[in-house]
């Protein structure tokens, strides 16, 4: 198993993010670093039980086991940035699609909010901006310059903070020296406490994220489904 | 100048326009004018059509200027979706279809206004059309009237007569 | 019911059939303050929708699609009345047909323009729907037409363009007719409508000929609307949307919903105008043994596909089958199947039964299951999407509710001024039925 290298989109970089599942210990402080780095609309109980609530990264729990052997996984699942996306064919003004570093992009200003590709995304990673975004204060004051605002009636989701990702790769071209390894971290990685997750280039095979996707323990999420995500999860084989 | 003649049966006038065309009338000289449509036999009034071969040939011409634009659009601004590629004969093959049936549907328009003489400028002054009956109007020189008018009346017509230069 | 045909004098004909034209009674003209009132709420809501944000409707993730995509196909369902009776009858001369096709045609070109307006009013930014045209622009991008959205656009466009042609080629010979005996605005109306004809040979001859070539044009059209509408879907890979059987599926739906919207606007038409004699029991008998037919097809249709979701057990597909079936939408299910099948069968397969009234009612009833089954195929799949940590639910809010209800009176509305500008029984096509057994 192992992800593999795209011969057709042999680019400088190729992002891709191991989850390393039996680390995971289900804090969520990814879903609130996401939520922090890339202004998230406000999703509270009420937005929540009207199923509104917009959470790029969010924590799935599986049970396993009766009373007293219950056993839980915890499963943070984002945008997988699938190589062969099935959000992406769907839309009708390209407002998503598949960009030279294999990144799965959604562009705010050209979506005119069809949700197609929210319903056709598997893992459900899509979210919609039903109206104008509002935070009451002080929560307005601490919106991250680098990102846009969504309006409403556009698709959003997670970008592999496409943001870090502009801004190392900005900062490496002027001072004429290449990527390293990890300078890159998604708002979600680098919270994490338990080091769970990992972010880098995949076609750099010296990377710590190509060295795990050569791991024994690498699984796909709906991997039957052939679409080919760039997220790997580690957990031990049952 | 233009002749006419009304008919109460579909019989007497088809016999009037074999007569009309033994005195030297072609079809082009003669026009039947009914409030509904008349089924002549073969050979009576034939109206020779190339309306079901220009519309295939409109179809065809608009299946292959869709699949030019769709491919040049593609192409203009190459973007992957889904691992599909740029231009995807089997993806965007169902708007080639549709865009074929449009071209098929302006193109029987366009006939059908063609064909029919519609919306020409300059007309033939027609007669007003009486319910269930048939008018046959002939197109002749002066010197041919006489003959028409008494082909005309022998076939069994009523009021025949010659039309105003108006329209009316 | 199998009487002889009744020979009317064609003057009478000419004068029952222009008899609505003319003046509008005391209850035409509540009516259509009654469905423009409908109508206007309905376009507030919208107004509301849009200067709100689409928040205001009961969508949310990960039901995207709600009321709007369900009265989207149900519509343009709808519309496939006019071609089964005008292109399909046409195509094998059943002469019963005639006093129908403009009825039918009349009924798909209204439908087209209102189902053709939901994925407008379903965008979350409608103001820009245009972009979905291509055209150069300044952002240097076309359509992306490998997306069904995109087939859509150029589907519905090419059969309202070619419904359109079918409605208005025979209208012609008629308005001619009328701008002759009209006075006032209509003539100026009617004299422009008819572009000049005479009624000479040529003339009708290519009259013929266009109306043949476009009875076949349109079946083929019609038939690739629907289905291109259904891929809509079944392009997806959600569970149970992604079945092979929806092409012919939602076509035979079409037809089924559109033969159920044709008997009731006949039904109301004969009523209201005093047309017992030019849409007679001979043409309700046959309509309704159609219906019949086709409920029997959806019902075929309906049990292939169920039959081997079920049969073949995957559980991301028996999840939403279970959802339909036994869970929470099982309600709307039954009442579908009772409303698509039952309803029908009994009322119209038994013979005794089958007269103008049942076959109305069994209409009525058709439309709203087959209002039902788009419900059921669009939001259970949404509903149970493929990771359970993900399920949601729907319900349709005011806004929804209001739009969907506007779309009826507008249809209503617009079918109630058409009637008055132009004889829906077509006068040069009419002549009574041959006498067929029942």
């Amino acid at each position: 198993m192992g992800v593999q290298v795209n011969e057709q989109t042999k680019t400088e970089h190729r992002w891709g993010m191991a989850i390393d599942l039996d680390r995971c210990t289900g804090c969520q402080a990814c879903v609130a670093a996401c939520h922090a780095e890339n202004n998230l609309p406000l999703s509270d109980p009420q937005s929540a039980a009207k199923g509104r609530a917009v959470h790029w990264i969010r924590v799935d729990r599986y049970y396993e086991g009766e009373f007293p052997n219950i056993r839980v996984k915890y499963m943070p699942v984002l945008c997988q940035q699938c190589d062969e996306a099935p959000c992406e064919p769907v839309c009708p003004v390209y407002a998503t699609y598949k960009n030279a570093e294999g990144l799965n992009v959604q562009v705010y200003n050209r979506c005119i909010g069809t949700r197609y590709c929210g319903n056709n995304c598997p893992y459900s990673v899509r979210f919609f901006n039903w109206f104008d975004p509002n935070w009451p204060a002080p929560l307005d004051l601490q919106l991250n310059p680098d990102v846009s605002i969504r309006e409403s009636g556009v698709m959003e989701k997670c970008t592999f903070c496409i943001q870090r990702i502009q801004r190392a790769k900005g900062e490496a071209k002027e001072e004429n020296r290449p990527l390293t390894d990890g300078a890159i971290q998604p708002a979600c990685v680098q919270s994490c406490p338990a080091e769970a997750m990992v972010f880098g280039d995949l076609n750099d095979l010296e990377s710590k994220v190509s060295r795990l996707a050569e791991s024994g323990r690498v699984t796909h999420l709906l991997e039957e489904l052939g679409t080919k995500p760039k997220v790997f999860y580690l957990q031990k084989a049952e | 100048m233009y002749l006419k003649g009304d008919f109460q049966e579909k019989d007497a006038a088809a016999q009037a326009l074999r007569d009309l065309k033994a005195i030297g009338f072609s079809g082009a000289d003669l026009d039947v004018f009914s409030d509904e449509p008349i089924e002549f036999r073969r050979g009576v009034l034939d109206r020779p059509s190339r309306m079901s071969l220009t519309v295939v040939v409109g179809a065809i011409t608009f299946c292959l200027l869709t699949i030019g634009f769709v491919y040049y659009t593609q192409y203009d601004y190459p973007l992957v979706t889904g691992g599909m590629p740029i231009f995807s004969f089997w993806a965007t093959g169902v708007v080639f279809y549709e865009l074929t049936m449009l071209g098929s549907i302006l193109t029987t328009l366009a006939c059908f206004l063609w064909e029919s003489g519609l919306l020409r400028r300059r007309r033939a002054p027609a007669p007003v059309v009486e319910p269930e009956v048939i008018c046959i109007r002939v197109h002749c020189q002066a010197d041919q009237a006489e003959n028409v008018s008494r082909c005309l009346t022998r076939a069994g017509a009523q009021d025949v007569g010659r039309i105003g230069d108006r329209y009316e | 019911m199998a009487a002889g045909p009744e020979i009317i004098p064609y003057s009478e004909v000419r004068q029952d059939l222009w008899r609505p034209l003319s003046g509008a009674s005391p209850r035409y003209v509540a009516m259509v303050f009654f469905l423009l009132a409908v109508s206007l709420w309905g376009l507030f809501s919208w107004g509301y929708q849009l200067h709100e944000g689409i928040g205001v409707a009961g969508i949310q993730r990960p039901v995207f699609w709600g009321f709007y995509l369900v009265d989207f196909v149900f519509w343009i369902g709808i519309s496939h009345a006019g071609t089964l009776i005008s292109a399909i009858l046409r195509l094998t001369d059943a002469q019963w047909r005639k006093p129908v096709t403009r009825a039918a045609e009349a009924i798909t070109v209204f439908a087209l323009m209102i189902g053709g307006l939901f994925p407008v009013i379903h965008l979350g930014r409608a103001w820009i729907f245009y972009w979905l045209i291509p055209y150069p622009n300044s952002r240097l991008l076309w359509p992306n037409f490998r997306s069904p959205l995109v087939w859509d656009l150029t589907a519905i466009s090419t059969y309202l363009m070619g419904s359109t042609v079918y409605l208005f080629l025979p209208l012609i010979p008629d308005v001619a007719q009328l701008s002759q005996h009209a006075t006032g605005w209509r003539r100026k109306l009617y004299r422009a409508l008819s572009l000049g004809w005479t009624g000479s040979d040529r003339e009708w001859h290519a009259l013929e000929r266009a109306m043949k070539l476009m009875a076949a044009i349109i079946l083929a059209v019609a038939v690739s609307v629907h289905t291109v509408v259904s891929w809509d879907f079944s392009m997806a890979i959600a569970p149970m949307w992604h079945s092979t059987i929806f092409g012919p599926y939602f076509v035979v739906g079409a037809i089924f919903s559109g033969i159920a919207a044709l008997l009731v606007v006949m039904a109301i038409i004969r009523k209201t105008m005093h047309f017992e004699r030019y849409l007679t029991p001979h043409h309700f008998n046959n309509l309704a043994k159609l219906l019949l037919l086709m409920s029997l097809l959806w019902l075929y249709f309906s049990v292939a596909e169920n039959l081997t979701v079920w049969y073949g057990n995957e559980p991301k597909e028996m999840q939403v089958f279970g959802a339909r079936a036994r869970g929470h939408f099982a309600p709307y299910f039954w009442i579908m199947v009772f409303c698509n099948f039952v309803v029908p069968f009994v009322l119209l397969g038994i013979k005794r039964l089958r007269t103008i009234r049942t076959a109305t009612i069994a209409g009525v009833t058709v439309l709203i299951g087959m209002w039902l089954e788009r419900f059921i195929i669009v939001v259970p799949t949404l509903a149970r999407s493929r990771l359970p940590a993900t399920w949601g639910r729907y319900a349709p809010t005011w806004v929804e509710i209001s739009i969907s209800a506007a779309t009826f009176a507008v249809m209503a509305l617009l079918y109630l001024l058409f009637s008055k500008l132009f004889p829906i029984v077509s006068v040069w096509e009419f002549e009574p039925h041959p006498e067929e057994e029942d």
